[in-house]
């Protein structure tokens, strides 16, 4: 017989990231790309994988085509597997009629049977949205430890940011008291993360009860666990210390890409013993040519650099001319920066054209008006015309014309 | 004739004694090239891209390292559940022992020839760089309705043994062979790339086996007048590996984009073991210029006319220059390097000074600590 699997992972991966704005207009959140060669849910995918949680069913709702495309058949995580592996898990038609995920809660309730296909101990529940390192196993650990029915990896947070976040009041022995969603005056700084360890049997019981109760929104923040909760089930929070960012939306998109330029931000993605994987594309080693002045930047392969970069992260095949400015950006792949123009404080999508002389975003200190300051997008396939600009703070989405 | 009827079979070892400095620890295959790469990536990707579905690898000696790096044949979409890829480890012959030319090694796994039924047998080495058309080889082949088609380049040949000429008369079939140097300039010298029908191949394996013949050169040359022979030109970026220098001096070619753009297309990729590593890192103060750069370098240093492959750290003040610096190299603060060849994991302790020249390049073995 094979080996039951202890604990399994269910990623809710349908969000669709609607601040993210053109970014995920044709995407689904995690597959947003990050850090030079990866998507926001290879940092999931990549933790359950080295906490050697090998059974993952992925959630997805909006716009699944290129996630399901990218995960495939799990061979990039070590994830295509005769026993478990990863499993894509769509909303499907059932006798009595088709729903979509309602709730986060409903997308697991509607997965029951995929999860009593494994009849594992405990259920990791996990977000596709963050971006962060974590050893689950030791949260599993925890969990066992504690005898709890429910643990939630809290993180503490900056007191003027915790009105951001869902709260806990946790008791001295790590028990959670009390829970606060988003509070104008926050009495902790202990935030929920969205990942939550569960004994299987006990999920099972609330997310039917849930189900049922026809006033519930279906959401495990808003509704589960406060039931579960008030009817005294044991929880408790378990502590994470490391870094872990929402990139939901542009600025933290781009925050996020930066702090790996960082030394002093606590994430390190060259640590050999916690890899993170992705698919990558079959692309040559990247060129550095003569006239380019490359410095705290993260460049990788397929990519032709001739122009000066600077503080950016560039995905795979980026071309960047002579003369052409790369600073404080994000460029993903396949796009193309021509001679002269210049990019600064932006996120270019993938396979633009930024044509030669054009300008993309602006300076922070060169703002009459700071409050007009923003990262500027160019969105996919989008071709910004010779000499043409495009404000900071601004999405666009279509093709500008030149400025002549 | 299609792709699909066409067996691959790639020599892992051949003329390994060219490079008895990198191919210590490893075969001609598996010596790491152009940053991210193993020389049998090209043919094995050729291969691949141009439709054939079995592919088998023969070696000879000190595989583990080809084995590590191919694998089931993942990365090149060959790992199947009929055809694909597979390892040809070398066969102990009852009265001959280990293969000792090319010839020889393939009489040791004829069956493994035979079984795949295919109609034609695509033949090469591991040090020949270029991303060939293998598809339109087997155009010609059939228009011709040959029973050998080898490829060809025109110029000066590699300073290889048995570098081959071929004879073509004006409708491109190949009259005869002979023996050339690397002084001569524009001939027409064989790649030693070769499709040849299987059955005849099977009968000529037999017969060499019979007349002690282990080399194919020789096999070749006795059959070329009464088969019909037929060359194939290489118009592309093609170059054989023959000595260090040799290695040297193509890597470095590498660095101009006109050679890149012909061996790396998106049409044809050029697949590889995937090592899943950050891309590279730029400190502040790092000044690369001219140079080829791998994922997993951390770079905080000067880097001109050079090639890191994956996870390279150069420390600050550290310059390299006209160098290639293998995977997982250590570059200490303020050490120089010029003209050098680093094996893989090897340190270059702080300060230390090393310099070769663009003629004579220095090599640094594997996990050296200098």
């Amino acid at each position: 017989m094979a080996v039951k699997p202890e604990c399994i992972a269910m990623l809710l991966a349908g969000g669709q990231g609607s601040r993210l704005g053109i970014l995920t207009k044709k995407i689904a959140k995690p597959a947003v790309p990050y850090g030079g060669k990866y998507r926001i849910i290879d940092f999931p995918l990549s933790n359950c994988v080295n906490s050697g949680i090998y059974t993952v069913g992925v959630l997805t709702q909006y716009q699944p085509l290129e996630l399901n495309d990218y995960i495939g058949n799990g061979q990039p995580w070590d994830l295509d597997r005769a026993n478990g592996g990863v499993h894509i898990l769509s909303p499907y038609q059932q006798i009595k009629g088709t729903e979509w995920y309602k709730g986060t809660a409903n997308a697991i309730y509607q997965n029951i049977n995929f999860i009593e296909r494994y009849d594992p101990e405990y259920v990791l529940i996990l977000s596709g949205d963050h971006i962060y390192k974590m050893d689950y196993s030791k949260m599993i650990d925890f969990h066992k430890e504690h005898n709890a029915d429910c643990t939630i990896a809290m993180l503490e947070v900056p007191w003027e940011e915790a009105s951001r976040f869902g709260l806990m009041i946790v008791n001295d022995d790590g028990s959670i008291k009390e829970f606060e969603e988003k509070p104008k005056n926050p009495r902790s700084n202990k935030a929920s993360m969205g990942v939550y360890v569960f004994n299987w049997k006990k999920l099972r019981k609330y997310l039917i009860e849930d189900e049922a109760n026809e006033n519930s929104g279906n959401d495990f923040g808003h509704d589960l666990i406060p039931a579960m909760h008030e009817n005294g089930e044991r929880m408790f929070a378990y502590q994470f210390d490391g870094y872990w960012k929402d990139v939901g939306t542009i600025n933290s998109l781009w925050d996020a890409n930066l702090d790996l330029l960082n030394p002093k931000v606590d994430l390190d993605l060259t640590d050999d013993s916690w890899r993170i994987y992705s698919r990558s594309p079959a692309a040559p080693p990247h060129y550095i040519g003569n006239n380019a002045q490359v410095e705290n930047s993260m460049i990788t392969e397929g990519c032709e650099i001739d122009g000066s970069i600077d503080f950016s992260v560039l995905f795979s095949n980026v071309t960047v001319e002579e003369g052409a400015e790369v600073k404080y950006s994000i460029v993903m792949p396949g796009t193309v920066i021509k001679k002269g123009a210049v990019v600064q404080y932006s996120i270019v999508a993938e396979n633009a054209v930024i044509d030669e002389g054009a300008v993309v975003g602006e300076s922070p200190e060169n703002m009459k008006n700071a409050e007009g300051w923003g990262v500027a997008v160019v969105g996919n396939r989008v071709h910004i015309g010779k000499g043409a600009r495009v404000a900071p703070d601004t999405m666009v989405d279509s093709d500008v014309g030149g400025a002549e | 004739m299609a792709a699909k009827n066409v067996l691959g079979i790639i020599f892992s070892n051949a003329y390994d004694e060219a490079l008895p400095e990198l191919t210590a620890l490893r075969t001609m295959g598996s010596i790491p090239f152009a940053a991210r790469y193993r020389l049998i990536d090209f043919p094995l990707s050729n291969m691949v891209n141009a439709g054939i579905p079995q592919v088998g690898v023969i070696t000879k000696s000190n595989y583990r390292s080809l084995m590590d790096h191919i694998g089931t044949g993942k990365p090149w979409d060959l790992s199947r559940k009929r055809e694909g890829m597979t390892l040809l480890p070398p066969f102990n012959n009852p009265d001959t022992g280990i293969a000792k030319g090319r010839a020889d090694a393939l009489y040791g796994c004829i069956s493994y020839i035979s079984n795949s039924k295919k109609d034609y047998v695509l033949l090469t080495d591991c040090n020949v760089i270029c991303n060939m058309d293998y598809e339109a080889l087997i155009k010609a082949t059939e228009a011709n309705n040959a029973d050998i088609t080898v490829a060809y380049a025109k110029g000066t040949p590699p300073a290889i043994k048995n570098a081959t000429e071929l004879i073509i008369d004006e409708s491109g079939r190949v009259t005869g062979t002979s023996t050339v140097d690397c002084y001569s300039s524009s001939v027409n010298y064989s790649l030693k790339i070769m499709l040849i029908r299987r059955t005849l191949l099977e009968r000529l394996l037999h017969e060499a086996h019979g007349a002690n013949i282990v080399e194919l050169e020789t096999l070749f040359a006795n059959n070329v007048k009464h088969l019909r022979v037929f060359g194939y030109e290489e118009k592309g970026f093609v170059r054989v590996i023959g000595s260090l220098q040799n290695y040297y001096d193509i890597s470095l070619e590498l660095l101009k984009l006109e050679n890149r753009k012909q061996l790396f297309t998106s049409e044809s990729p050029v697949y590889t073991k995937v090592r899943d590593q950050v891309p590279a890192i730029y400190g502040i103060g790092a000044k690369v210029s001219n140079s080829l750069v791998a994922d997993g370098c951390r770079i905080y240093g000067e880097v001109e006319n050079s090639i890191l492959f994956r996870g390279v750290t150069v420390e600050k003040g550290a310059k390299i220059k006209d160098s290639i610096i293998m995977q997982d190299t250590f570059i200490g603060e303020n050490s120089s390097l010029e003209c050098v060849i680093i094996d893989k994991a090897a340190v270059v302790k702080p300060g230390k000074k090393l310099c070769g020249a663009s003629n004579y390049p220095v090599y640094i073995g594997k996990g050296i600590v200098i």
